[in-house]
């Protein structure tokens, strides 16, 4: 069994950075050309004061893109399986509160996001992708090292 | 083979491209999500009111409209309230500040655009109702170009060159920005967004009920 895994661990670890790089490299690059919107998104949470949600808003696009193309490359994959695993962490909060007071809010994750109606709202589903995705990033952690990387 | 120490190398190189990336992209969204005061604003446009473009600047109470001119549920909003609205603003009952958005992309820009050139030919009002009224069926679906939206400013009377000067050129894209950007700093998440005196209308009654509208007016002070 420990042999199996052993053995499939490298092209897992692939797999992994493959899966948490690519969605935060196409969730970043579908918010960039829209900053106006991504920054509605966070302010939508109702978490932080204006000022902060705004910055968040035009910053954390590229900082997903950094993250995703590092991810997909292998490079410093333990830090940034940790980053991605702490990025996912932190949405799985802003959106179980958003849940929890009843706001009616669209993620955003993907652009879009603001307020929506409340039949539109799927908190559950995106809370369940952001958990699997959190659970990549700390395999990541603990595995690092995987096939086709720039890591050695 | 590379040796290992050129393994090492392109992986540095790596991390200074993907950080040099990032870097210039928070350095450039941060500079261009900034409030520019050398942007050209129609007469009409008060830096104060959030680079709105006001209405019976004197009168009270005041009114902010935050619309998209590509959301449809600003167009509900138009054809179910705008009505009245635009018989309160004809009478003199309330200053009304319309913020035109441009989240929705590039024909909301090119119709806030338009929308601000009419503002400086007194014709906002009805060039506002025009949009709506010929919203097109899909965002950015390449209808709002130049050509139609000075046509639309023609069929609501609008014949200056001037006006198609300013549609054309682009004058007031810009400003745009500014508005978004101000927009953002009051919170408007959604549009569309009716604040009464700085306080918003309720979303859920208020909006598409026309009768609930008038009276939440009235209980402001629009007689």
């Amino acid at each position: 069994m420990l042999d199996k895994f052993n053995k499939y661990q490298p092209w897992l670890t692939l797999l992994a950075r493959i899966i948490l790089g690519g969605v935060l490299l196409v969730a970043g690059g579908l918010k960039v050309g829209n900053l106006q919107k991504s920054a509605m998104a966070v302010r939508a949470y109702e978490l932080l004061p204006i000022p902060i949600a705004n910055f968040l808003g035009y910053t954390l696009p590229w900082i997903e893109i950094g993250v995703g193309l590092l991810l997909i490359l292998g490079v410093a994959v333990k830090i940034n399986g940790v980053i991605g695993a702490f990025t996912m962490l932190v949405f799985i909060v802003a959106i179980a509160q958003a849940w929890a007071r009843g706001l009616s809010i669209d993620c955003g994750c993907f652009g879009g996001g603001g307020s929506v109606d409340p039949e539109d709202t799927k908190y559950l589903s995106e809370i369940i992708r952001d958990l699997g995705l959190l659970l990549l990033g700390i395999y990541l952690y603990y595995y690092p090292k995987g096939r086709i990387a720039l890591d050695k | 083979m590379t040796t290992n120490s050129g393994d090492k190398g392109t992986r540095n190189l790596v991390i200074i491209m993907v950080s040099f990336i990032v870097i210039v992209g928070v350095v450039f969204s941060i500079i261009s999500n900034r409030s520019n005061s050398t942007a050209q604003v129609p007469a009409a446009v008060s830096e104060a009111e959030g680079y709105g473009i006001v209405l019976n600047p004197s009168a009270t109470p005041k009114i902010d409209v935050y619309i998209d001119y590509q959301c449809p549920a600003c167009r509900a909003f138009e054809i179910i309230n705008g009505g009245y609205l635009n018989e309160v603003i004809a009478q003199n009952k309330a200053k009304v500040v319309y913020h035109p958005m441009t989240f929705i992309g590039p024909e909301s820009i090119l119709a806030a655009n338009a929308a601000a050139c009419a503002a400086d030919e007194s014709k906002f009002v009805d060039m506002n109702l025009a949009l709506f009224q010929n919203q097109p069926n899909a965002e950015n679906s390449g209808v709002w170009q130049s050509e139609a939206l000075v046509a639309l400013g023609k069929s609501v009377g609008i014949k200056s060159n001037s006006f198609e000067k300013c549609v054309n050129d682009g004058t007031y894209v810009k400003w745009t920005n500014n508005v978004a950007v101000e927009s953002g700093k009051a919170n408007v998440n959604s549009t569309p967004t009716i604040f009464i005196n700085g306080k918003e209308m309720d979303r859920k009654t208020e909006y598409g009920d026309p009768v609930k509208f008038k009276a939440a007016l009235a209980a402001a002070g629009v007689k």
